[in-house]
This record gives structure tokens, C-alpha cells and sequence, in this order.
């Protein structure tokens, strides 16, 4: 299954064109929690077409701050409403003293971070009584850091007992950015707790820098990881395809989708064969 | 508390950065790439608050939308998790600081940006449903209002004039309704006399029929009832009944 980002950009087009042909779409819960008119008319449509996978963006995970509880039911009540089949968010915060910043700012890796993070994933857990998968974020910098990303990142997964959102740009650009093996970096992940895969394009601004702009189409060595990381996972998890600016044709669109789902198929079709 | 104060510290010092552009040490990062969180970050609100706000974009110089936007996002902690409220957020800051210089400059630009956020809050707010017909007749049936509207008493033409014309000389009372059009969702502005909005605000307490509003705005305004009202008012509803304004008619029993 390959889905793709629902977006206002290019909503109306995906509704009327079947060029798109996704299999899922994904929302952010806060795009869209107590909207109505036009927009709730066009996401109705999009509901009786595609599941919906969802993404949120401000619950703001890795805060100091007080989880906001009164979104958190809002939120809840939105993936009832609209049948969600997966809510993840970042491990990132976005909010801090009290100021929402709409924007994914890295978590010092520290201990204390981790453990702080991974109690407000079980208390989410609880509340919202499914499992949420946790994306790993693109970052620029660390933060005061004490141990390493990966360190940080197992500790979280395995104190909270949660999913894995497995961006593979993501992977990629810290990679980049950070300068350390991409595979290595996947290999060392607990890859039995994906159970959701972002892909994405990105913009080099530097020798030694890459942003993460989901505003270019995904370029051939992110590709490449993904296949890799297809591999190793050995099931079939579902794949985004992320284009949130710069949306080309439809055509485009779904020529990587297509190619997302090549790759996925070869990578399951040798993992049987190996496992006949 | 998991949490180590050194470490909330640290996070508190980017947010800060982010937010304000002053930047307190924080170990280990990469100061080069530090920036671009502070880059992300406005440009974030620079978009939205573009986007929201065209008139108050275009009547503003570079330097002080630069400065409004950078000025409210450092001192006004954003509090929805939706940030398509943010529009809403630079009103009430800039309503609640005292003597901000924009203020003191452009005294109608307070009207102009809640002008403009009433548009994206009437287009992006959750359904409300009245029950009504669109079969009826305004001289048999009860007119019923739709919910979707707001009523706006202005100081300055904002909705009238184009920002850039509007002058001391132009204080006086407006009065306008903003409604979203149900098939469309597009939202209609309509500026109306005094009489013409009380009329409306007759219905918004409940559907009214056409010579029970006539009657209640003669008595009310103390108006006498001429043909010349009545052609006036008659165009009025049905021009409100076109535009939704005015959603249909109450189903009777
Ligand atoms: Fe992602």
C-alpha cells in the first residue's frame, strides 16, 4: 500500500483526477479537528474514497510542557469520527513554555529526555487506547546531547512500547547532515516496530547541509535506502508518499508512487522466496 | 519530574531562539545550522500570517510587516495547537499592547485585520444547521436567518475602501453581515444601514415573517411606513435570499 499526504494544494485534483490513484491518504489531525464548510465537504468526499492514516503535528511530544489534554480528546475524537487506521506523531516538540512554535524542534538525547518522552507516549497510549507509531525527525542540530540519536531514540521506543514511523529521507538527511552510515542507522532500529514508512524529498542548501522541505521529488539515493529498508523489514508496512509545497503534476505524483510500490513488491517477492 | 531542569533549560533556550532570534548558548549544537529553526520558524509565520491577511500585507510597508510579524511572534506565546488560529492570536495581542506604533499609525488597523480573520473563521468554522426550507414564500412564510453569519459594527470603511485611501475623515458607523454561502462555502460580505441590519437581528432571535419585520422596524425605529420602505426592504430580502443571507423559510406545522 503506498498512500499519499492529503492536501489542500492539490485536494480538489485528487478528488476529480484518476490519474492519483492512491491507496490511503494521510491528514494532521489539527488541519482539520473542528473544521467545517467547503473543507469538511471536500474531506467527507475524500473519506468515502481512501482510508486515512493521520499525522499530527502539535501535540508536541517531547515538551516540558504539560501534555494539552483537551486536544488530546479532540484528537481522539477525530479518529473515531473518521476511522483512522494509524495516529502517529513526531519525537520532536513543538510547543514550549506555554507557546506553540509550529515547527519540529529536536529533543535534547539525553536520559532524562527519553524517559520524560517515553511516559507521555504510554500516558497518549492509554488515553487514546491504541498504540501511536513515533516518527524519527529530521534535525539540523543536536541539542545539548549526552548520548547518541539511535541511543535516544531505542530508549524511547522500547520504554514507551510504541510504534516506529520509519521516515527513510529522514534517516537519509540526518545521515547527511550528521555524517554517519544510513543502513548501520537502520540496522540498529527495533525494525519489528515499524509499522508505517514516510518517503519524501528534500532540498540540499549546502555541502554539509539538507533540509527537509517535502518540496522536491525523492531523489534516487533515498530510493535506494528505502529499498534497503523494504529488505530488511521483511512484511509489507504501508508507505506515504509526503508532497507538501512545489506539487507538480498529477503524473509525477503517481509515477513515484508507482515506483515506491515496484520497489516494496520486489523487496517482498525475494523475502518469500528466501523464506520458501 | 523525568524531565532535568538542564535539560527543559535547553529546550526553553531554542524555543526561545526560535521565537525571538536571541540566542542564549546551548552546548553542543551546530551553530551554523541552529539558524535555520529560527529561519523555519518565521517563515512559518510569515506564510500564514500572509495568507490571512492580503489587505493588511499589501497596506503595510516590507519593514513593518517584517516588524509586526516578528514583534507578535516574540511576544505573544501562540496558544492553539490549530495554527490556523494564529491570525486570531495576532489580533488579541495587538488589541491587548497599548500603544503599538501600527496602532497609533493606521487607527483602522485593528478593523482591518479582524475584517479579514472574520473571512477565514466564518470559512473554516464547524457546520451550524437551522431547520428551514428553500421552498416558501416571503409574504406567507417565516424567514429564517443562517446561522453562518456574523453581524460587525466598524469605525472605518475596511470592507468599503481600499486600506491604503482610508482617513481620519472616514470615521463613522458601518455596519455589515459576513455570511458563508452553504453550496459554496464561500463567505459574502453585506454592508447595510442601521434599519437593514436590525431587521437581521430580528431573525437571528428568531424567523420572522416579512410584514412582522417591516412592522417590528417602523415601531422599534420609530420609522413611519412608507412605500419607499417597503420597496426597500422587500429588495433586501430577496437579494438576502439569493445570496443565503437569509437561508429560507421556516417549515410551518
Ligand atoms: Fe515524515
Amino acid at each position: 500500500m503506498v498512500g499519499i499526504g492529503f492536501r489542500k494544494d492539490f485536494a480538489d485534483e485528487l478528488l476529480r483526477s484518476s490519474v492519483l490513484t492512491p491507496a490511503f491518504i494521510e491528514v494532521a489531525p489539527e488541519n482539520w479537528i473542528g473544521i467545517g464548510g467547503y473543507w469538511k465537504k471536500q474531506l467527507k468526499k475524500a473519506l468515502e474514497k481512501y482510508p486515512l492514516y493521520t499525522h499530527g503535528l502539535s501535540l508536541s511530544i517531547g515538551s516540558p510542557d504539560e501534555l494539552d489534554y483537551d486536544f488530546l480528546k479532540k484528537v481522539k475524537l477525530f479518529l473515531k469520527e473518521t476511522n483512522a487506521q494509524i495516529y502517529s506523531e513526531h519525537l520532536s516538540y513543538a510547543k514550549c513554555d506555554n507557546a506553540h512554535l509550529y515547527d519540529l524542534l529536536p529533543i535534547p538525547f539525553t536520559e532524562d529526555a527519553a524517559n520524560h518522552v517515553a511516559k507521555r507516549i504510554t500516558t497518549i497510549q492509554d488515553l487514546l487506547e491504541q498504540k501511536i507509531a513515533i516518527e524519527i525527525v529530521s534535525y539540523y542540530s543536536p541539542i545539548a546531547p549526552e548520548l547518541s540519536e539511535i541511543d535516544f531514540i531505542n530508549l524511547v521506543l522500547q520504554e514507551a512500547n510504541c510504534e516506529l514511523l520509519l521516515d527513510v529521507n529522514n534517516v537519509y538527511v540526518n545521515s547527511f547532515n550528521h555524517q554517519y552510515d544510513a543502513k548501520e542507522f537502520i540496522n540498529a532500529l527495533p525494525l519489528e516496530r515499524v509499522s508505517y514508512i514516510h518517503m519524501a524529498g528534500h532540498q540540499q542548501i549546502s555541502d554539509t547541509l539538507i533540509i527537509d522541505t517535502h518540496g522536491e521529488p525523492i531523489i534516487d539515493p533515498v530510493f535506494h535506502l528505502f529499498e534497503y529498508a523494504t529488505q530488511q523489514l521483511g512484511k509489507d508496512v504501508p508507505v506515504l508518499l509526503e508532497r507538501d509545497f512545489n506539487i507538480p503534476e498529477m503524473e509525477e505524483l503517481q509515477s513515484e508512487i508507482n515506483r515506491l510500490h515496484t520497489i516494496k513488491q520486489c523487496a517482498l517477492k525475494k523475502e518469500n522466496y528466501v523464506a520458501a | 519530574m523525568l524531565l532535568l531542569e538542564k535539560t527543559h533549560q535547553h529546550q526553553s533556550a531554542l524555543a526561545i531562539y526560535c521565537r525571538t532570534g536571541h540566542y542564549k548558548s546551548i552546548p553542543g549544537v551546530n551553530k551554523k545550522n541552529i539558524t535555520q529553526y529560527r529561519s523555519l520558524v518565521i517563515n512559518i509565520v510569515d506564510e500564514m500570517l500572509k495568507s490571512a491577511f492580503p489587505l493588511v500585507h499589501n497596506l503595510l510597508s516590507t519593514r513593518e510587516w517584517t516588524l509586526l510579524i516578528k514583534d507578535f511572534f516574540s511576544n505573544h506565546p501562540c496558544s492553539s495547537p490549530q495554527v490556523w488560529y494564529m491570525p486570531k492570536e495576532l489580533y488579541q495581542y495587538l488589541s491587548s499592547t497599548k500603544n503599538h506604533p501600527l496602532v497609533e499609525k493606521y487607527p483602522f488597523i485593528l478593523e482591518l485585520i479582524w475584517f479579514e480573520w472574520l473571512e477565514v473563521e466564518l470559512y473554516m468554522m464547524a457546520d451550524q444547521t437551522v431547520t428551514h426550507t428553500s421552498t416558501g414564500n416571503i409574504h406567507a412564510n417565516k424567514l429564517v436567518l443562517n446561522p453562518e453569519s456574523q453581524f460587525q459594527h466598524f469605525q472605518y470603511p475596511v470592507h468599503l475602501k481600499s486600506a491604503k485611501t482610508i482617513t481620519q475623515a472616514d470615521q463613522a458607523n458601518y455596519y455589515l453581515t459576513a455570511h458563508r454561502v452553504p453550496e459554496t462555502g464561500s463567505i459574502l460580505f453585506t454592508d447595510l444601514s442601521p434599519a437593514l441590519l436590525y431587521m437581521l437581528e430580528l431573525l437571528a432571535d428568531e424567523p420572522h415573517t416579512f410584514s412582522q419585520l417591516n412592522e417590528r422596524i417602523c415601531t422599534d425605529l420609530d420609522i413611519n411606513f412608507t412605500e419607499d420602505i417597503q420597496s426597500v426592504t422587500t429588495d433586501f430580502i430577496q437579494k438576502s435570499l439569493q445570496s443565503r443571507l437569509i437561508i429560507g423559510f421556516s417549515i410551518e406545522h
